[in-house]
């Protein structure tokens, strides 16, 4: 590295919406773990595999998609993942609201579209 | 001289956007590694200014890691920068607790995060 861009904004800007194609099928498949753990604590409210799997998965897209430009969805999986981590059994609400985050979720990301 | 940073993440674009970032604002050279042992392997390589270390890594998550850096005589004075998503206070304090310089959270702003980490670690260059 020879010093600082001269318009570092711009530079930024440029690599973050190639590494946004890249990141994007990793960002759906995290999205897809949680849909399926959401599908498997509705079976099974104790599932502790699903939870685990969902709230690892909610943590890493709370980290991610604001770097993206998508705040407001790092703020959703941010909640969801405080949802998973509590102690107290998932109520069926919880499920239900679940179920409507990962919607809002999906539909942010495929707003965003591919580049 | 530009400052020599280890990124350890084990999430690729985590890893590229914290580098570009870094390259790009402050033209500090970056160095990166995926996981807790393989970055401690070029940490005791390398001896960076610092390090931007992940919490949640699989095998060898943050907390270990730094912990594991401290107990070498190479690494045992770089400083370490915790990078984790939004945590609540109690886990904060945790982590702080660890003796590491800074905690620092997920999503980052890539414009400001160089700018971030010299404050947090007292470099006035920046």
């Amino acid at each position: 590295m020879s010093g600082p861009a001269s318009d570092p904004a711009a530079a930024i800007a440029a690599r973050l919406a190639q590494l946004w194609r890249t990141s994007r099928p990793i960002i759906l498949e995290r999205l897809a773990v949680l849909k399926t753990a959401q599908a498997a604590l509705v079976a099974n409210a104790g599932d502790v595999a699903a939870r685990s799997e969902a709230r690892e998965a909610a943590h890493k897209l709370s980290g991610v998609l604001g770097i993206f430009g998508l705040p407001q969805g790092s703020e959703m999986a941010h909640n969801l993942e405080e949802l998973l981590k509590s102690a107290d059994p998932l109520s069926a609400s919880d499920l239900i609201s679940m179920a409507g985050e990962i919607e809002s979720l999906e539909a942010m990301i495929a707003a965003r579209g591919d580049g | 001289m530009p400052r020599r940073i280890l990124i350890i993440d084990d999430e690729d674009d985590i890893r590229e956007v914290a580098a570009l970032s870094l390259e790009t604002v402050a033209g500090w050279d970056v160095m990166m590694a995926p996981s807790g042992a393989a970055g401690i392997v070029k940490a005791q390589e390398h001896r960076p200014d610092a390090i931007l270390l992940d919490v949640m890594m699989p095998m060898m998550d943050g907390p270990t890691t730094f912990r594991e850096l401290r107990a070498l005589p190479e690494t045992a004075n770089i400083p370490v920068i915790l990078l984790t998503a939004k945590v609540q206070a109690a886990d904060q304090k945790r982590f702080s607790d660890l003796g590491v310089s800074a905690v620092m959270f997920k999503p980052f702003d890539p414009l400001t995060l160089a700018g971030d980490i010299a404050r947090a670690l007292g470099w006035t260059e920046q």
